[in-house]
């Protein structure tokens, strides 16, 4: 990697404990871009190998040797590069790279990016041998080839002439706009894989964050297109590629390259992940997510509050920290999730759940952060802790906004209305969907309660008496000791041996036939310890009871006859 | 509307129309069954919820909780059948007085896993191409450590002990072992093997440290040479740690021990790890995959090496061992993640795992004389503190899923080595056995104490 | 437990936001019952008739697998069980292995008030706290219900801590409990021959009662009789044999009991395990070789799954270990270890020496401490509050950050005792490097990024030109 005319070895160190270093005022020789001068740095990704010529540097304007200490200059860092495996995509984190690998040189500091850097040139560095600024272009060249092995040429354009650097910086501000509009073009839809990360499973196992065009990584450090160059970069390390599958849910964002992952990345804690849900199948978090929105059941809404905020309080009357508790650790947990601040942006945001029609309140200090991201239409929709404190303010504000989850949620992405709103018939049917949800698997009530009749048959047989009366009806004592010397349900049984104070709740068909013998063998025993006939014994008692007779069947004649008690 | 009828009324009601029989009554509704005694009732009791248990169980429903005591109700749709049902044989009463314990049996899964460790060899014999008498295989395992219920254990855990090939400083309690023998390699490494039973010997290099007496690889090369001629079981070759010196260091001890399968310690991301996981290769070595407790990390140095063309049977992973007190948390959990993620299929982490288990003397409480702490109970004395301190660090982590353990004081490592071979049933040591057997569970209340 | 989220809870609450538990609402309180931060008794409402199936579903939902038992009463009362999974990093344990160790009334006065002060009195520091024992344990050798009486007497006067009540005689037991059943004590143990005169001492005092076997049918069968009973506050013993094979089948036993309990829901044996290491005392006979063997069986058990152990030792090093190990299995994995923050000295550093700077991140404070003082570096080391976290963590989520630089600098008074104003930044932290010198006015050095690098570093950067 020569081309330049000196062959000595560069005489600053680079290290990236440099990283953080500053030149202050007294310490410079010549200040670059900054404040003073414009500047602005970019990465150009060419198609073709033969607009790059590997190696070469080339500076337009004056040199260090031709700078005067203390004085300030325009300059521009211009980079081609070329690559099998470099795509347009990248430039953007290519890009970022310049001022992580410029602050690794000692001596020289680089900071902020795009047309708004600012670099100085310490003393120390001229003194220590630094006579060019191509040999920092060198250096840079050479960190970012052994660290990034998919260049295989690249070529630097160093600016320092005012003029120069004023002509070409709006057709870089232009690069920088085509971008960014791209990225916020680039959907879900338009690419083959979405990319995990693993980073954080170090402290919560079963957490895995897939990264996609519309959902950026919950702590905000990657982008879909940064995952992308790290996968490239490392195909070994946390970012891999995630093939997106077949998409089962366009409006959920569930896909089923995407399941498939869960499941073996979770170790088979879940085994499927809606993309852009806030209730079903959540998207897990580890503990760094930027943001930890919560479910507020009694406005049927979503809340946002973001770590570091000055909030401390939020309705629901739960911290950021109590929150996040409940959000992190890599589990599906209905009610709550951990976001990056940047899904705010993301068109599908939550678009399963109403998207910003069901956000009901978030920080003043988010708020303001992120106001940008807020449709317009719902933007005075939105409380912040300076219009409720607590549930009560919360509805009350909700109500006078009208907004959306007062009379339901109609989704913007299909129109479908999700939510009933609160009307006061609508709550209640919610609590009642929402016992009998509940209680399905295992109470009977619901079905059969709602059928009450005011008849109640109550069977009593506290006598002895009673007893003996339908022993010849039923059996006996032979029953209950067959019932006794019955080997025991194995423990291994489904059903617990336990015989507590507790309710059996499932629909299930008893025959009290079998049951009535050892029911006898009860009482007689019960009665017998007491050495006498009378007393104690036993009551069952039917409560709102029905009682349908299929036939009765008569003595004297024939008839049938149906009745009903 | 609410009205309480008896069965004595409506027996009445019956009889008063005569009914000979009522079909396919059915009682829907929530009934109570009160009881107004007691004693004895229990295990009736019982048989009732039997009896209810095996209809419900017939009908494949899984019952939550229990049945009926002193009046709680019991919702369900009830059927009655009235034909009636005779009085058949005579049985016998059950005497009240004769209490028994509810019969029961105990069961649990067994559990079965998807993944397998891989099987690493250390040491070659003569018709392997080396010289050790014999060889050491760890790993192999497809359920969690000593879980022999689930699936045996292939290999018990193995033990190395450590040599240097310099004096070093020393904790007091394990000085007292080897200062006869610290000024030279072969001796100490022999010591180890005769006198302390190590299955294996790692030697560390250290003297090749830059900063210590940089030694060159050449003479790091020959201490290795010794050592294999001092001993003839497995050898694990360590170099300095140093990131500049280590690639050639061991890649000099690669080649002096071609053909005897050593372990070489270690390839890690802070260094060329390439250069030594090549030498490792071309002379038949395993290499040790050393990461810092991070199964991420662990997961990506295992496959850069497998990339490069390293086989799975030359692989053992060092997942970092920190000492009890000190860390020992991260350490188990760390190992318990790796283990369990391999044996559910993942392949980069199926290897057997080394613990570097000397790492326990760096614990305060391992080799200071007294705590620094004024209000701290008493420590007793070190000579009796640090010992355990390995001892416990590596049986810990043979709980987790180590398989061989790096350790320098003898009592350690030979008590960790005697509790893992019981735990995963190596052994039918005849006397241990006999003592064992001689102990009923129960003797311990009556034991008279000590002075007995 | 049951529950996944709050709002499985949630439903089942009055949803009214009354406000009666001390939270602002009912999500709030359902979070916090998820967390077991809070307790169902906190919501008067719930305990009216109206709510009482509700209650009892929450209750259900909330319960953790293994049943949790208290031993004892008040401030040193222990829970034990209550544990939801197999392995620490699937959520984490809750309750540590409660250690209680032995005393038996065959001891001369002196010595059993001497024993039972030790086990009390007992206590090493550890990550900001002082680490102490549990339980006493005391053994009917003399199978003499007035002798036990007397020894538990005496134990229940120098004591406040939770006892164990140890006989297979009832009436030993019966002698004794009265003097001190209002302590809560757990009594040892139900067996097949025994058990109905346990469970009328268990009911009549309402106290936990252990049960042993060594059979896990006979185990199982002696747990489904108590609880029909209506006796559940139920702890296991299924024996421990110290060596060879039988240790080899302890181990199973106690693995495959809380397999059943938490992997394949079988409640009736969900119940807290009780093991006894002190069985090494009856095979070996050197008492460093006892004290030794029972510590390793200890360890075994600690980490798979005895809730409660009673042991004999009470040597310095066993205690150390034994302690030190649960407290490390036990605490929380999803809450990184910390230390205090503040400034530490190593050696004797004077004027020149250097100040280093790191995290309150326990593993990292460890480790560089350890790095720094065993290379005998005299020097000051600033540990700063980044709640719990490392280096790597902190820089890029901002707890270490310039600002908490200058403030620990003020805090802890650092510019008394470092007059030279320099300081050595953790590699990883170059990037705030910078930042750090601006805010705080100090110069800052970047040090290695591995503190074990820390010798080498000084030869080649220490003193600075500046100090020279």
């Amino acid at each position: 990697m020569s081309g330049g005319e000196e062959e000595e070895p560069f005489p600053l160190d680079i290290n990236p404990m440099y990283e953080g270093e500053r030149v202050r005022k007294e310490q410079m020789f010549v200040e670059l871009g900054g404040p003073k001068k414009p500047g602005f740095e970019l990465v150009i990704c060419e198609e073709e190998p033969e607009n790059v010529s590997d190696g070469r540097v080339t500076l337009i304007g004056p040199d260090l040797s031709e700078m005067q200490e203390g004085e300030s200059y325009a300059y521009a860092m211009i980079y081609k590069v070329y690559g099998k495996e470099v795509e347009k995509d990248l430039e953007a984190v290519l890009e970022r790279r310049n001022h992580e690998f410029q602050s690794y040189i000692q001596g020289y500091m680089h900071l902020n990016q795009r047309a708004d850097i600012w670099v100085r040139i310490s003393k120390d560095a001229i003194r220590k041998g630094l006579k060019s600024l191509k040999q920092i272009a060198k250096a840079t060249v050479m960190l970012y080839k052994s660290e990034l092995p998919f260049i295989e040429k690249m070529e630097a354009i160093y600016i320092t002439d005012e003029d120069e650097v004023l002509r070409r910086i709006k057709e870089a501000e232009a690069v920088y706009r085509a971008r960014d509009e791209k990225a916020r073009g680039l959907h879900d839809e338009d690419v083959d894989e979405f990319y995990q990360c693993t980073l954080c499973q170090s402290f919560a196992p079963t957490n895995v964050c897939v990264i996609t065009p519309d959902r950026v990584a919950l702590c905000g450090a990657m982008t879909w297109f940064d995952a992308r160059a790290s996968a490239r970069i490392d195909p070994e390390g946390p970012n891999a590629p995630i093939p997106k599958g077949e998409c089962i849910d366009p409006i959920g964002g569930e896909y089923t390259g995407v399941n498939e992952a869960a499941v073996r990345l979770s170790g088979g804690a879940y085994n499927s992940i809606k993309l852009h849900s806030f209730f079903e199948k959540p998207h897990t978090s580890c503990g760094c997510f930027e943001v930890a929105g919560f479910y507020i059941p009694e406005v049927d809404g979503i809340g946002w509050i973001h770590r570091g905020s000055k909030v401390t309080e939020t309705p629901i009357g739960l911290p950021f920290s109590t929150i996040a508790a409940s959000v992190g650790g890599g589990r599906q947990v209905e009610g709550f999730l951990g976001i990056g601040i940047q899904y705010f942006y993301s068109e599908k945001f939550i678009q399963a759940d109403g998207g910003w029609r069901r956000v009901v309140w978030m920080p003043s200090d988010l708020k303001e952060k992120i106001i940008d991201a807020i449709p317009e239409e719902m933007r005075d929709k939105i409380a912040t802790e300076k219009e409720a404190r607590n549930i009560e303010e919360l509805k009350e504000f909700l109500r006078k906004v009208n907004h959306p989850v007062v009379k339901g949620v109609i989704r913007p992405v299909d129109g479908v209305k999700i939510t009933e709103g609160w009307g006061e018939v609508a709550e209640e049917a919610a609590a009642e969907e929402v016992a009998a949800k509940e209680v399905a698997e295992e109470a009977v009530k619901g079905a059969v309660a709602t059928e009450k009749r005011a008849e109640e048959a109550a069977v009593s047989s506290a006598t002895a008496e009673g007893a003996v009366e339908r022993a010849e009806a039923v059996g006996g004592e032979a029953h209950a000791a067959e019932a006794l010397a019955k080997p025991a349900v194995p423990a291994t049984a489904t059903v617990p041996a336990s015989v507590s104070a507790g309710t059996l709740m499932i629909p299930i068909t008893v025959d009290i036939s079998a049951l009535l013998p050892v029911l006898e063998a009860l009482v007689r025993r019960a009665a017998e310890s007491e050495g006498s006939v009378g007393g104690g014994g036993l009551k069952i008692t039917f409560k709102d009871a029905e009682i349908r007779v299929g036939k009765v069947i008569l003595k004297k004649s024939g008839r049938e006859k149906k009745e009903s008690g | 509307m609410a009205k309480k009828v008896r069965l004595e009324d409506i027996l009445k009601i019956l009889e008063r129309y005569d009914v000979l029989e009522l079909e396919g009554v059915e009682i829907r509704g929530d009934f109570d069954i009160e009881l107004t005694r007691r004693s004895a009732i229990p295990i009736l009791l019982n048989a009732l919820q039997q009896a209810l248990k095996e209809q419900v169980a017939a009908q494949g429903v899984r019952v939550m909780q229990g049945v009926v005591q002193g009046g709680e109700g019991v919702p369900v749709v009830a059927q009655q059948q009235t034909t009636a049902m005779e009085a058949t044989t005579e049985v016998e009463a059950v005497s009240a007085e004769e209490e028994k314990l509810v019969p029961a049996e105990f069961s649990a899964k067994r559990e079965e896993w998807f993944g397998e460790i891989e099987e690493v060899t250390l040491g070659a014999t003569r018709s392997e191409g080396g010289t050790r008498a014999k060889t050491v295989t760890i790993g192999g395992e497809r359920a969690l450590p000593f879980y022999n219920f689930d699936a045996p254990m292939k290999h018990p855990p193995v033990i190395a002990v450590d040599c240097f090939d310099m004096p070093i400083p020393l904790a007091k309690a394990v000085r007292v072992m080897y200062e006869d023998v610290m000024e030279d390699a072969g001796e100490w490494a022999k010591k180890n093997v005769e006198v302390f039973k190590a299955d294996l010997v790692t030697i560390h290099l250290i003297s090749t440290d830059p900063l210590i007496k940089d030694t060159s690889p050449r003479e790091a090369a020959k201490t290795v040479e010794e050592v294999l001629q001092a001993v003839k079981v497995p050898i694990i070759i360590g170099g300095s740690g140093n990131p500049e010196k280590d690639p050639a260091v061991l890649e000099a001890a690669a080649e002096v021990a071609s053909g005897e399968r050593c372990l070489i310690a270690s390839a890690n991301l802070n260094m060329d790890y390439e250069r030594i996981a090549k030498a490792a290769m071309s002379h038949g070595h395993a290499i040790l995959s050393w990461t810092q407790l991070d199964i991420n990390q662990q997961k990506t140095l295992n496959r850069y090496l497998l990339k490069m063309g390293v086989p799975r049977k030359s692989i053992v992973i060092d997942p970092t061992t920190a000492a009890l007190g000190y860390g020992l948390d991260y350490a188990f959990t760390n190992i318990e993640r790796i283990r369990i993620s391999a044996l559910k299929g993942d392949s980069d982490l199926a290897f057997p795992i080394s613990c570097g288990v000397t790492n326990a003397w760096g614990a305060r409480e391992a080799w200071m004389k007294a705590s620094p702490i004024a209000e701290d109970s008493d420590w007793g004395p070190a000579s009796l503190r640090g010992p355990l301190y390995e001892i416990i660090t590596g049986l810990t982590l043979a709980l987790a899923g180590g398989d061989m353990f790096m350790m320098m004081h003898p009592k350690a490592a030979m008590t960790v080595r005697e509790v893992t071979r019981m735990l995963a049933s190596a052994d039918a040591e005849e006397g241990a056995e006999k003592e064992s057997m001689s102990v009923k569970a129960e003797d311990w209340i009556s034991w008279t104490g000590e002075e007995a | 437990m049951r529950a996944k989220s709050p709002m499985d809870i949630y439903r089942l609450l009055p949803r009214t936001n009354c406000g009666e538990c001390g939270e602002k609402t009912c999500m709030a309180f359902a979070s916090l019952l998820l967390e077991r931060k809070k307790n169902l008794d906190a919501c008067p409402p719930l305990s009216e008739d109206k709510y009482a199936s509700q209650r009892e579903k929450i209750a259900e939902l909330l319960a953790p697998e293994i049943r949790e038992v208290v031993i004892g009463e008040g401030e040193k009362a222990v829970k034990i069980g209550g544990e939801d999974v197999l392995h620490r990093h699937e959520l984490t344990f809750f309750n540590r292995t409660a250690l209680f160790y032995d005393v038996w009334d065959t001891l001369p006065a002196e010595k059993l008030r001497e024993r039972v002060q030790t086990i009390t009195d007992w206590r090493k520091f550890y990550v900001g706290k002082f680490l102490r024992l549990n339980g006493v344990a005391i053994r009917s050798v003399s199978n003499d219900a007035k002798k036990f009486e007397e020894c538990v007497k005496i134990v229940a006067e120098e004591t406040d801590l939770p006892l164990a009540l140890c006989s297979f005689s009832a009436k030993v037991i019966e002698a004794a409990i009265s003097h001190v059943s209002e302590r809560r004590p757990l009594i040892y143990a139900a067996t097949e021959r025994n058990w109905s005169s346990f469970i009328e001492l268990a009911r009549r005092y309402g106290v936990p009662v252990a049960l042993f076997s060594p059979s896990l049918d006979k185990l199982t069968s002696l747990a489904v009789t108590f609880a029909n009973k209506g006796v559940r506050d139920l702890v296991l013993d299924p024996g421990t044999l110290p060596t060879g094979k039988g240790l080899a089948e302890t181990f199973a036993k106690f693995v495959k009991l809380r397999r059943a309990a938490i992997s394949d829901g079988k409640k009736e044996v969900a119940y807290p395990l009780l093991s006894v290491p002190l069985v090494a005392w009856l095979t070996h006979k050197d008492p460093v070789e006892a004290s030794y063997w029972e510590a390793v069986l200890a360890c075994i058990f600690i980490i798979k799954y005895a809730d409660i152990m009673i042991l004999h030792g009470l040597e310095p090093h066993s205690l150390i270990v034994e302690r030190t190990l649960v407290e490390n299995i036990y605490t929380d994995p999803r809450k990184p270890v910390s230390v205090e923050p503040g400034l530490r000295i190593i050696g004797s550093p004077n004027e020149n020496s250097p100040l280093f700077v790191t995290t309150n991140f326990a593993l990292t404070y460890y480790t560089v401490e350890s790095d720094i003082s065993s290379s005998k570096i005299d020097s000051y080391l600033l540990v700063i509050d980044t709640g719990g976290l490392g280096v790597e963590s902190a820089v890029a989520g901002g707890q270490l950050s310039a600002d908490a630089v200058k403030d620990a600098l003020e805090r802890f008074g650092v510019e008394e005792k470092v007059k030279h104003k320099t300081m050595v930044l953790p590699g990883l932290a170059a990037r705030i490097s910078g930042e750090t010198e601006d805010k705080t006015g100090w110069r800052v050095l970047v040090g290695p990024k591995d503190s074990g690098m820390i010798p080498r570093w000084m030869e080649k950067s220490w003193p600075p030109e500046w100090l020279s």
